[in-house]
């Protein structure tokens, strides 16, 4: 019978440790609850925890956690319908109070999306497309091959970045009281509406069509200026060799003349002479057999026949 | 531990029974122990493989983090998770590798690529990035659903980088600097929300305009080629008719060199000719005169086809053109000899 007390003893032993002993694991935290009510404070460190048998360890996640904004198709402010699609990370901050408000996760999931779903749906609907896909006023680089192609980037005041913050900000206030903590919201996915789509793709197709008419005047015209730079060079090559051909022709014909000058022209006799010789030079030139001669006996040739005659 | 009763051949006895079944018993006992102590020894052994590290969770608690080889812990106590912190992994955004061969096949994700450029075009991005696992508590026990999480912020992020840039940075002169700052970003982020994770790189994939707005690109692309070719085609005019006509300018000018030698040459020559000729004629003007008037004459003379003497009282021509024989028999002695000797009139 002895044994059987101890067996017994043993066993009560063990079901009063399972029932006040618990693990808290590293990525949980915990609550203990009394009937349904919490007692005590949270228990946000991991290890071995120690409870009264009655009461009841309630479980937390600790780490971060998910939530995703319901795809939509929102107007902005210059009524372009986007389809906007956020993400959020939050934690259960005070799991007392998250117990308390929220219940469970489900719970807070679903107090998520309305106050974030709403808090984006203002977001949009106050802001410019532009003021939604920009962040900073970067200049976009410069492309030697497409010379201010695109509509270029426009200026912005507020900015991606700066509406996330703000959703962040106003979210954050509404879910103060409510034990749990939002850590950040971005912008997953930003897209054009079914109906915006075709109007970007024509307004994109109409911009490259721009952009390749450039290109083909561009090089037309790059084109002419080189043939005009060709019917330039030409003129100049062949005016220059004109100029230069002529230059040293005259400068030829006038070194000529003066070599002539200066033999033909030494005196009143030389000149005389000159005239002689050229002129017998010219009866060379100028005799053929078609020429008839009619020598009058008085001449000047027929006066030597004469006085060299018999 | 219900063991079989001992078989139908014992003896009712009550006293034999609890006889037989404590020996038995007995003998069970150890076989237990031996299997519990076996079972106990081999859940406290465990290996790390070389590319992970093991993290210990000690009644729920973090209690160190192993390294690779042979390792011990506390059997029921303590949780082991090993995590692969040396290996690099990767996730594919905007397309999935189908099957991971020599040759892998892509399907593209629009979803997931589909995204809007700072200048209000559409653009469509394949990236990958890979990471590595730096800090093996935060990565397990820090963010819920890690891998869900981190392909939200990859997504983000890229998305938040190519709406800051234009479509033809993302298309093409800008995809270097897109890489880069979406590394930043996306490392910035990691760390903000403790994951644990070391961003290597991020590499973008193909790039592309949508498609139902491709062909005005790739419209583009002729264009600009086109452009290349018309210059091509002007520069090779060019080079065909300029340096030819750079030859015949130096041609032209030769030929003038030409003339201007030849001109000058020629006068001094002639001018030297004359002076020697004059020369002559200063010491003897008259003789020189009628020798080369005479010469001249001689050479002249035979060439011509009719020669007609006329007397200095004869007022017209006609009378002798008439008598077109007589006119023979009425020149001088002299002329007729040298007709004659000519043969041919």
């Amino acid at each position: 019978m002895k044994r059987i007390v101890v067996v017994i003893l043993a066993l009560g032993l063990l079901l009063l440790a399972n029932l006040s002993l618990f693990i808290v694991r590293e990525d949980r935290q915990a609550i203990i609850t009394e009937f349904g009510a919490p007692v005590g404070d949270a228990i946000d460190t991991p290890g071995l925890k120690f409870k009264l048998p009655w009461r009841n360890a309630q479980y937390f996640d600790r780490r971060f956690l998910e939530w995703q904004g319901s795809a939509e198709e929102l107007p902005t402010r210059d009524k372009v319908f986007i389809f906007v699609d956020t993400y959020a990370r939050w934690r259960i901050s005070d799991p007392l109070l998250f117990f308390q408000r929220l219940r469970d996760e489900r719970g807070a999931q679903s107090r998520l999306d309305d106050i974030l779903d709403g808090e984006t749906r203002n977001a949009i609907a106050n802001h410019d497309l532009i003021e939604v896909i920009r962040s900073s006023n970067r200049e976009a680089a410069a492309d030697e091959s497409y010379p201010d192609a695109g509509g270029g980037l426009e200026e912005i005041v507020t900015g991606r970045d700066k509406i996330r913050q703000d959703i962040l900000a106003a979210a954050q206030t509404r879910t103060d009281d409510l034990g749990i903590q939002v850590l950040d919201v971005q912008f997953r996915r930003i897209n054009y509406g079914e109906q915006v789509e075709p109007d970007v793709f024509n307004r994109m197709i109409s911009e490259r069509q721009r952009i390749a008419d450039r290109f083909r005047s561009q090089g037309q015209g790059q084109a002419s200026e080189i043939l005009g730079n060709m019917d330039r060079d030409l003129k100049r090559i062949e005016s220059e060799a004109y100029r230069q051909a002529t230059e040293i022709r005259g400068r030829a014909d006038a070194e000529a003349t003066e070599i002539y000058a200066s033999a033909y022209n030494q005196s009143v006799q030389s000149r005389n002479f000159y005239e002689f010789l050229r002129t017998m030079e010219a009866f060379e030139t100028t005799i053929d057999p078609n020429t008839w001669l009619v020598v009058s006996t008085d001449s000047d040739y027929f006066s030597f026949l004469k006085a060299s005659g018999p | 531990m219900a063991d079989n009763f001992p078989g139908g051949d014992s003896p009712l006895d009550l006293g034999n029974v609890t006889k037989v079944l404590r020996e038995r018993l007995g003998g069970l006992k150890i076989v237990a122990l031996v299997v519990v102590v076996g079972l106990l020894a081999l859940n406290s052994v465990y290996t790390v493989q070389p590319e992970e590290v093991g993290v210990i969770l000690r009644l729920g608690k973090y209690a160190g983090t192993k390294e690779p080889g042979l390792n011990f812990k506390i059997p029921v106590v303590d949780q082991l998770e090993k995590v692969p912190v040396r290996r690099q992994l990767k996730q594919e955004f905007g397309f999935r590798s189908e099957n991971v061969a020599v040759r892998s096949s892509f399907v593209g994700n629009a979803e997931e690529a589909n995204m809007l450029t700072g200048d209000l075009n559409a653009a469509v991005v394949e990236w990958v990035v890979q990471y590595r696992v730096v800090d093996p508590y935060r990565y397990l026990y820090r963010v819920r659903n890690l891998d869900g999480t981190f392909r939200d912020m990859s997504e983000a992020v890229m998305r938040k980088v190519v709406g800051d840039r234009t479509v033809n940075e993302v298309l093409t002169v800008g995809r270097a600097d897109i890489e880069g700052t979406v590394k930043l970003e996306l490392q910035a982020l990691c760390d903000q929300y403790e994951t644990g994770i070391d961003i290597d790189q991020v590499v973008l994939q193909s790039n592309n305009p949508p498609e139902p707005v491709k062909p005005s690109f790739n419209a583009v692309n002729q264009a600009e080629q086109e452009l290349e070719r018309l210059v091509n085609e002007a520069e090779a005019e060019y080079n065909r008719v300029i340096p030819r006509a750079e030859g015949q300018a130096l041609q032209t000018i030769q030929q003038a060199e030409g003339y201007a030698l030849d001109r000058v040459n020629r006068a001094q020559g002639d001018a030297t000719r004359f002076n020697a000729l004059y020369e002559e004629f200063r010491q003897a003007p008259e003789v020189t005169r009628k020798r080369l008037f005479i010469e001249t004459m001689e050479r002249v003379l035979p060439k011509v086809g009719r020669k007609i003497v006329v007397d200095e009282d004869v007022d017209g021509l006609t009378p002798i053109m008439s008598f077109e024989g007589v006119s023979t028999a009425r020149t001088s002695r002299q002329v007729a000899a040298q007709q004659a000797g000519e043969g041919t009139p």
